[in-house]
């Protein structure tokens, strides 16, 4: 029994992994591309990162994980903050890039 | 055309700096930022790697004339640029930049090469629709000073999206000592995409003027 609830367990933590695989962050500063730009190369450098849409309209950066990879939230601060940026705010969310943008373009 | 301008006012705030009159004029950290800046009396080509994301170091190689070119000088020179101050809004962003040269320049209005030293300051402030920015340089050298200052104003047609090119109408205020004590006026159309920049304009006497940078 208890190596069931165990299982169980895992399965449901990985499952909430690839649920949340990716990041939205919130940046103060981001008004042209030309500048934002810099956000973009650096966490398309990072080993984990599969994808990365700037929303300049919004102000936010929407990070996705590559399968099996997992986001590091300090690193990606880090980074934001090296292009000259403020982090405000950091949440896991569901969607990938493609779904975060499609919906971003959907509500012009 | 030069200008007698109101300068009082923005005289005493830039104080005195020739620059390159973009915006930021350096990149994120561990980039390289290429610039350009063309005009019948001042050609500039410089280039900056950024070490930190306050820090640059590059070279740049400029050079004026009077509008009858009679009189010239070159300038080359090591650059050292560092941002003083950023700060960054939900919907805006502000920065001090610093930017100081040493190197040598040459002339015909003076026999051989000198030192020179040109220490400059830069103000901005912009949103994705408003651009303001503020500059001074000395180009300092022994008998051979002379400085530039600068303000623009830039308003952009629309929004973009990150991957779309964004439109701006920006015009420039200028004074090279070098040149002329009065201002110059230059309405330009500038261009940015991603890690390019372009503006294209000519002022109100009629010569053109480019400026690009491109950042990598």
């Amino acid at each position: 029994m208890k190596r069931i609830n165990l299982m169980v367990v895992i399965a449901f933590m990985s499952l909430s992994q690839s649920a949340l695989a990716s990041m939205k962050v919130t940046v103060n500063g981001m008004v042209c591309s030309f500048c934002a730009q810099g956000i973009e190369k650096s966490i398309l450098k990072m080993d984990e990162t599969k994808a990365v849409f700037v929303d300049l309209k919004n102000k936010v950066v929407v990070i996705e994980a590559k399968d099996g990879k997992t986001l590091n939230e300090k690193l990606i601060s880090q980074e934001i903050k090296d292009s000259g940026y403020d982090v405000v705010k950091i949440e896991s969310i569901s969607q990938t890039v493609a779904q975060f943008r499609s919906q971003a373009k959907d509500k012009k | 055309m030069k200008h007698p301008f109101i300068s009082s006012g923005l005289s005493v705030l830039l104080m005195s700096i020739p620059i390159t009159a973009i915006a930021a004029p350096m990149g994120f950290k561990n980039s390289w930022m290429f610039m350009g800046d063309f005009s019948k009396t001042y050609q500039e080509l410089s280039l900056n790697y950024a070490t930190t994301a306050n820090d640059a170091f590059g070279f740049s190689a400029n050079a004026m004339q009077t509008d009858n070119s009679v009189a010239k000088q070159q300038n080359l020179e090591a650059v050292y640029t560092r941002k003083l101050a950023r700060w960054n809004f939900p919907e805006a962003q502000a920065n001090i930049w610093f930017i100081g040269g040493l190197g040598s320049t040459t002339g015909n209005t003076f026999n051989g090469s000198k030192a020179m030293a040109s220490p400059g300051i830069q103000v901005d402030y912009e949103t994705t629709r408003f651009y303001s920015m503020a500059s001074a340089r000395v180009y300092a050298a022994q008998g051979a000073t002379s400085n530039i200052t600068t303000a623009r104003l830039g308003a952009s047609f629309y929004e973009v999206d990150y991957d779309q090119a964004q439109p701006w109408l920006v015009i420039e205020a200028k004074r090279m000592t070098f040149v002329s004590n009065q201002y110059e006026f230059t309405p330009m159309l500038r261009v940015i995409h991603n890690r390019y920049f372009i503006e294209v304009g000519a002022n109100l006497s009629g010569q053109p003027r480019l400026t690009f940078m491109y950042n990598y």
